[in-house]
């Protein structure tokens, strides 16, 4: 079936996951294994099962998947009301990131029904019964659904994301025509400055989850890209050199896990290919 | 810094396989069956050098059940290698990026390379009578 928009859910599941083992290729202590089961209040008639990916530091025990059934009678729309009423009302002690719960600040990005989306704009109705609710992949986790992201800021920082410009400074906004302004907006307001930095596209990107340690991923190419694109920068060729890399830029295969994931509908796919022929252009 | 004690978040384990991931590695893994298929394919013509003899043992093979699923897979990792060959060298030039796109050249390569398999055995058994 033809996927037009990353929102929109697979219409037909053969696999939910690749045939691997559970466990595959999984060290020791990263293990996940079977948890608690907090049944459903009684009495309730609507009801959803989340299978929720749990780990807690101070335990010194492994990962483990515990199951919470929701009275949805008694519970928001979306993904993220389901984990608030947990935490709410259930079990205090799970842990993730919100905030704006409205799609903006990228804080709830995690793995849900085995893709990367925001855990506000995500319907339970659109969910399966069991929900799967994982951290964002393979990253560090710090607690439950919260991972370490110190290494993708690190990477963000790398490409230097702040105008570098050799004009002197100007008495007021350094202005752009409506043209200059769309390469950064697009004009479906789906560039690559609309990215919120959740992080949804690179950690379900297979060659960032082999190279991740020099590989930049998705969504800091994208941001690369977005400074390329700017028609107020001046450092292109310098910034340019600093991608020019076997595995910076180039251990991006074109999977495009990336694109069909992002929740802002957003396309770091294209804007990859984009820096790569700049690249070859500049050589020719 | 990420510290090393702490669980690695699962991956591959957990991802849903997706015609994008699913059709990357497909392409990895005929790539890496026509590089093991063209030695085959020196022997072969080894063979039909050396003579009749050794060219008879080496078609008893390939006319084997066995030899037959191995020239099966060959051809169909030719042609698809091939598709999704041309469909990379459309990205590479900055072309078909859209979702859409990307999903209708992806079953498109999927059905090109079934159909041409398909084809080329239909008219390789046709010729052989």
């Amino acid at each position: 079936m033809i996927i037009k928009s990353s929102d929109q859910l697979p219409g037909v599941t053969l696999l939910k996951r690749f045939p691997v083992p559970r466990n595959f290729g999984v060290s020791p202590s990263s293990r996940i294994e079977r948890g608690k089961i907090w049944p459903a209040p009684a009495g309730a008639t609507r009801t959803r099962k989340f299978e929720i990916y749990r780990y807690d530091p101070e335990s010194g025990k492994n990962p483990r998947i515990d199951t919470y059934e929701i009275d949805l009678d008694t519970c928001g729309p979306m993904v993220l009301d389901a984990l608030i009423k947990i935490k709410d009302e259930i079990d205090s002690t799970l842990t993730f990131r919100r905030s704006c719960r409205e799609g903006v600040c990228g804080s709830c990005s995690m793995n849900i029904d085995g893709t990367n989306w925001l855990a506000c704009t995500r319907f339970i109705a659109d969910t399966a019964e069991p929900a799967t609710i994982y951290p964002l992949n393979h990253l560090r986790v710090v607690k439950d659904l919260v991972p370490d992201l110190t290494h993708l800021y690190a990477q963000y920082a790398l490409i230097e994301p702040w105008l570098k410009t050799d004009q002197t400074a100007p008495e007021r906004e350094r202005l752009q025509s409506p043209e200059e302004a769309e390469a950064l907006n697009g004009e479906d307001g789906k560039g690559p400055a609309a990215c919120i930095l959740c992080f949804c596209c690179t950690s379900g990107c297979p060659s960032h989850w082999w190279n991740g340690n020099r590989f930049l991923g998705p969504a800091v190419l994208l941001q690369a890209w977005r400074w390329l694109a700017d028609s107020r920068d001046d450092a292109t060729g310098e910034r340019l050199d600093n991608l020019e890399d076997p595995f910076r830029l180039y251990r991006c295969h074109t999977i495009l896990n990336c694109t069909r994931t992002c929740p802002k509908g957003l396309n770091p796919g294209k804007a990859i290919a984009s820096i790569k022929k700049m690249i070859a252009e500049r050589r020719s | 810094m990420a510290r090393d004690d702490r669980p690695l978040s699962p991956d591959l384990q957990i991802y849903r396989p997706q015609l994008t991931s699913v059709l990357s590695i497909t392409h990895r893994l005929t790539g890496i069956a026509l590089s093991i298929g063209s030695p085959l394919l020196v022997c072969w013509l080894i063979a039909a050098a050396a003579g009749p003899a050794t060219y008879a043992t080496l078609h008893g093979f390939l006319a084997s059940w066995l030899g037959l699923l191995l020239l099966l897979g060959w051809t169909f990792s030719f042609f698809f290698h091939l598709c999704n060959g041309i469909r990379h060298l459309f990205w590479d030039a900055g072309y078909g990026f859209d979702l859409q796109t990307i999903y209708a050249s992806g079953w498109a390569v999927v059905a090109i390379s079934i159909g041409l398999t398909l084809s080329a055995w239909v008219i390789s058994v046709g010729m052989k009578g």
